[in-house]
């Protein structure tokens, strides 16, 4: 039997931050003012404080403290606030990969899905954005009314796993 | 069957056929545990009803078909020798009454004249009084079981997985190649349908036995290896995906985890198929009888279930193959009767069994339940031989479909007399019996038509095929549809080579010229179930949420889907049907306040200095001179210049607009706007991010709406087209002045995870000011009313701006998507249609009714929505009407013949309600 959990986490802020010039610029004074770089096509990257996930080419998904982000965009980009359109859902447990792929499109097997990692995909028709914080577990990004059909269809995946 | 054909030891598993009660063993097929019991008649044909037993012992088997499993998780159709029999297994035959010993349904092989080819499409001959006599009894023939009434219990499954090489087929050649794909360290799957891995090896196990395979098996499985039983590979599509069908439980058996079956979606680099081949039977005269079985099916029984299917056999085939069969089945106990070789001499004579060569079967005899003798041509001269099994091998055919799925071509193999995989358009080879079939001689069948079957799950004779080429039916293609011949759940498995060498034959031309029907998936049917997944009992989607839906379902209202959302229609109080309830909601909006749920409408923030560029090149209308604060009702075109969707923009900041539009069109909006971002305008410094669920809404309508937001947020509310940043209950909130019913109103539009009080705030003083909830019909009632469009229905995707009189608001500056399209000459037509208003002078307007001018007479238009006049009473609609906008206060007809409804309907303008607009501006 594989092992996984699925929880539903409180609401957290959550905006889509999004570069239209400069972006060069944009990077250096991200990471002059974050401390870590703007992270690639994939991935995602973060402190305590604030992390970012890459979803498009110029559009990331930033969630926690979105203070300096203003600033740091200054005429170059937006922050809009999406927040309270998505439902963050925890998976944990070895069997998380497995579970993706129970109406998945995307290979979360592969190894190469490390921890850092991030995919938007869609899953039983619903669209997900995927970020892999370690072997352990995996956060997903579910839309606000999906969230309960997804959560319950997870649920009810995780006890048929093999 | 004479009798049980093996000892009654270790027989722990007890299962029904036909409600009466049998054992069998672990590891039995039902056709196994039926033959281990000495049941010979197992089925009835689908068309004359004759008496058909058990053919095959693998999934091509076109005769044994029975429904397994009871209630909700009753499988029809299945093949007997498909499933493996568990304990409680519940099996009945199909198609037959008042039972399968004695069926009445026989009676219509008497007529077998009339059945013939293409009886089906000739009742279409003649008046359709016969037709109308004949479909009666055709429609209560026509099928095999009967699908379950009951709802499936189980779940079922969908997964997604990747690999390297997926390998199709656990036999010799397949193992192989999965080891040594899986040693070389890729990601490998290798599925298997039946319940053990080996195929010919289960039967043949000669050179590679059982062990073999589990040393294997446990290679692949240690180096990463990814190995599924009971599995099928269904279809083989684009880019190297091939679905596969995995029964985790056995038709009707409670699954031990609740999921009955999976559906794989395999992403492969590369795919091998290791499909083997089926062994066809022969042509010959009552060659469906019950103990005619081919010859590997019968080495099946004997060595794999210890079940010897008959005592005294004739053996007929064509190639060295069926010897083995002689072997297997003579030391099992039987008696070799005899062996008619169709090659001539010497072949077979070394296996010192009485061979004869040059024979060819002719014909058989028996009773329903078994087989009695069997005669031959031996060069020319009748034979007859007492036998209770008749083994056949007709020759060899690969199983090629996936190959063909996948865009493979095929080519003709004439030492195998059987077509072969040839160039492959994907990644993909076919290896081991699928590539390399066994060769064969050609045979040509010498016995009357009339009863020798080729097909026969649908009772197709070579009289059939000989019938459908004298009718002027050549290609293959029109011959299986006229015949019915490779359909059904068999799919010509076993007997389209047989069909291809008869028209060959009466084309004059070698088989391959004659042509091939086309492969399509799946290989073998898959459950409806199967196809649902997971959203099986929930049409296939997840139900989307409102933000405020546990608030809504508290007051118990009736739900509406719309697209995948459901919506309150309405919030019946005790005793109120829907129209009461929706026509009281109504009424308050119109005579004082309601508020209703609006979360659903798409939205879409817009920030940017180039926002305006985006906006007007998205919509139809000019953006640019709007003032902060304010906004505007908007439309968009497709670039064919029919308008798509409609809603309003808003101004909210110098460089931050809010554009709202129609709920179900709201996917294709985010589309569209996408398309002028990332395509059409990449260079633009703006950012459009969906905030269709990031936001809740609120609207609430009424002469007293005023008052009530005042109350709410403690200022003066903003007047119409303006919008508002406000707090109420604590909670920030956007407020715009927008109207859909025609009175006054406001949207409120709030973060959704703080929804909840803000509602309950609103409801309280909408409550208290004498107001109530109002749901989707209350809404379609109040806009009909006014006038208003809405998407899918006077938006349907073949209006202008011009039909439905917007075209004044076009910008006039142009550079819009679809601006170049309304130039076309098509849409200045006279006569095209146009929105209309329709008031009844006598009935009730029937929504999507047609508009004529006299009974009889062609459609003019039709009618979009219709409603009743919320205050004074009165049917209305809405329609679209051939040049409608000069035909004020003509009387036309709208009819619904269908339905039996019609009313006598008056053109006018279609603003029932305010038509100046006075009722929202203060």
């Amino acid at each position: 039997m594989t092992d996984v959990t699925v929880s539903n986490l409180p609401s957290a802020p959550l905006w889509a931050f999004e570069i239209w010039s400069n972006p060069d610029a944009v990077a250096a004074r991200f990471a002059a003012a974050t401390g870590f770089a703007l992270p690639k096509m994939g991935t995602s990257g973060g402190n305590d404080a604030l992390r970012l996930i890459r979803y498009e080419p110029t559009v990331w998904l930033a969630e926690g403290d979105a203070t300096p982000l203003p600033s740091i965009l200054d005429t170059d980009g937006a922050l809009t606030a999406i927040g309270g359109g998505v439902t963050r859902v925890l998976l944990s447990g070895g069997g998380w990969r497995r579970l993706l792929m129970e109406g998945g499109v995307f290979d979360a097997e592969c190894p190469t899905f490390a921890a850092g990692s991030s995919a938007a995909t869609i899953i039983d028709h619903v669209n997900i954005r995927l970020h892999v914080l370690n072997e352990d577990a995996c956060l997903a990004y579910v839309p606000l009314s999906y969230a309960e059909g997804i959560i319950h269809f997870w649920q009810e995946a995780a006890t048929a796993l093999d | 069957m004479t009798g049980p054909s093996r000892p009654s030891t270790d027989q722990g598993i007890s299962f029904t056929f036909d409600g009466k009660h049998y054992h069998a063993r672990k590891g039995d097929t039902l056709a196994a545990a039926l033959l281990a019991n000495g049941i010979g008649l197992v089925g009835r044909s689908f068309k004359y009803h004759r008496p058909r037993g058990i053919m095959t012992a693998g999934i091509e088997e076109p005769n044994a078909l029975v429904t397994v499993g009871e209630a909700g998780r009753a499988e029809p159709n299945t093949r007997a020798t498909d499933v493996f029999v568990y304990d409680g297994l519940v099996a009945k035959s199909q198609n037959r009454w008042p039972s399968l010993s004695f069926d009445l349904g026989a009676l219509f092989g008497l007529a077998a004249p009339v059945f013939s080819a293409g009886f089906y499409y000739k009742t279409f001959f003649g008046s359709a009084k016969r037709w109308m006599f004949y479909e009666y009894f055709i429609r209560k023939a026509a099928g095999l079981g009967n699908a379950p009434r009951d709802v499936d219990p189980d779940r079922f499954s969908q997964r997604a997985a990747f690999c390297d090489v997926l390998v199709v087929g656990a036999g010799p050649a397949g193992i192989a190649a999965a080891l040594e794909a899986t040693e070389a360290g890729k990601r490998v799957i290798l599925v298997e349908q039946d319940s053990i891995m080996g195929a010919s090896l289960i039967r043949d196990p000669q050179a590679l036995d059982s062990l073999w395979v589990e040393e294997c098996a446990e290679r692949i499985r240690a180096a990463g290896g990814h190995i599924l039983t009971r599995t099928t590979a269904s279809g083989y599509w684009e880019h190297n995906l091939v679905t596969l069908s995995q029964r985790l439980a056995e038709p009707g058996q409670v699954p031990s985890r609740g999921v009955a079956q999976r559906l794989w979606h395999v992403r492969a680099n590369e795919v091998i198929l290791a499909t083997g081949s089926i062994e066809r039977p022969m042509a010959f005269a009552h060659n469906d009888r019950p103990g005619i079985m081919l010859s590997q099916a019968a080495r099946t029984y004997a060595r794999r279930f210890g079940v010897l299917p008959g005592k005294r056999v004739v053996i007929a085939t064509n190639n060295d193959d069926a010897y083995q069969t002689a072997l297997a089945l003579k030391a099992s106990g039987a008696q070799i009767v005899a062996i008619l070789d169709a090659r001539p001499a010497p072949a077979g004579q070394a296996y010192g069994l009485p061979v004869c060569n040059d024979a060819i079967p002719f014909s058989t005899e028996g009773n329903r339940h078994c087989l009695k003798s069997v005669t031959a041509k031996v060069g020319g001269i009748s034979k007859s031989w007492d036998a209770d099994l008749l083994a056949v091998s007709g020759g060899f055919t690969p199983v090629i479909h996936l190959h063909m799925q996948s865009g493979g071509t095929l080519k003709w193999n004439d030492a195998a007399q059987a077509f072969v995989p040839d160039r492959s358009l994907q990644n993909v080879k076919t290896v081991g019996g699928a590539a390399s079939p066994e060769p064969t001689f050609t045979l040509t069948p010498i016995s009357p038509p009339k009863k020798s079957f080729i097909d026969f799950q649908n009772d197709v004779t070579l009289a059939d095929v000989d019938l459908a080429w004298a009718e002027g039916y050549r290609s293959v293609e029109h011959l299986k549809r006229y015949t019915t011949l490779g359909m059904a759940t068999d799919q010509g498995k076993t007997s389209n080579m047989a069909a291809l060498s008869r028209l060959a034959e009466k084309q004059g031309v070698a088989i391959p010229e004659a042509g091939l029907t086309t492969f399509r998936p799946p290989y073998t049917p898959v459950t409806m179930g199967l196809l649902a997944g997971a959203g099986a009992k929930d049409a296939g989607a997840h139900k989307r949420r409102l933000a405020l839906y546990d608030v809504h379902a508290a007051k118990n209202p009736i739900w509406q889907p719309l697209g995948y959302w459901f919506r309150p229609r309405a919030y019946p109080m005790a005793g109120e049907s829907l129209a009461e309830a929706a026509m009281r909601e109504a009424r308050s909006v119109r005579t004082a306040v309601g508020m209703t749920d609006v979360s659903t409408l798409a939205k879409f923030e817009v920030s940017g200095p180039d926002g305006v560029t985006l906006l007007e090149t998205a919509c139809a209308t000019s953006v640019g001179k709007l003032a902060v604060g304010r906004g505007r009702y908007t439309f968009m075109l497709r670039e064919d210049g029919f308008v798509f969707d409609d809603g309003t923009v808003w101004r909210l900041d110098e460089n931050r607009y809010l554009l709202t539009s129609s709920t179900g069109g709201a996917d294709r909006m985010a589309t569209h706007l996408s398309y002028v971002r990332n395509y059409l305008h990449p260079e633009l410094r703006v950012s459009v991010v969906n905030v269709q669920e990031h936001h809740a809404g609120i609207a609430i309508a009424g002469p007293k709406a005023k008052s009530v937001l005042a109350k709410l947020i403690g200022e003066e509310p903003p007047r119409h087209m303006s919008t508002v940043a406000a707090k109420i209950a604590d909670v920030a909130v956007l407020v715009l002045a927008a109207s859909y019913s025609g009175e006054r109103a406001f949207e409120i539009y709030v973060d959704a995870r703080n929804a909840e009080p803000v509602w309950a705030h609103c409801e309280t003083t909408v409550v208290a000011e004498g107001g109530c909830l109002y749901g989707l019909e209350a809404m379609e009632f109040l806009r009909i009313e006014k006038g208003h469009l809405v998407v899918g229905g006077e938006i349907d995707g073949r209006m202008s701006p011009q039909d439905l009189a917007l075209d004044k608001m076009l910008n006039k500056a142009g550079g819009f998507i679809g601006a170049a399209g309304l130039s076309r000459p098509a849409l200045s037509e006279v006569g095209r249609r146009q929105l209309v208003g329709l008031e009844a002078i006598e009935g009730s307007i029937p929504e999507g009714s047609m508009l004529v001018t006299a009974d009889g007479q062609s459609p003019e238009g039709h009618v979009s929505a219709s409603a009743f006049r919320i205050v004074n009473g009165g049917s209305i609609a809405l329609g679209q009407l051939a040049g409608g906008f000069l035909r004020g206060g003509e009387e036309l007809i709208a009819t619904s013949p269908t339905r039996g409804q019609r009313a006598r309907v008056r053109v006018v303008p279609p603003h029932f309600y305010d038509s100046a607009g006075e009722r929202y501006r203060d």
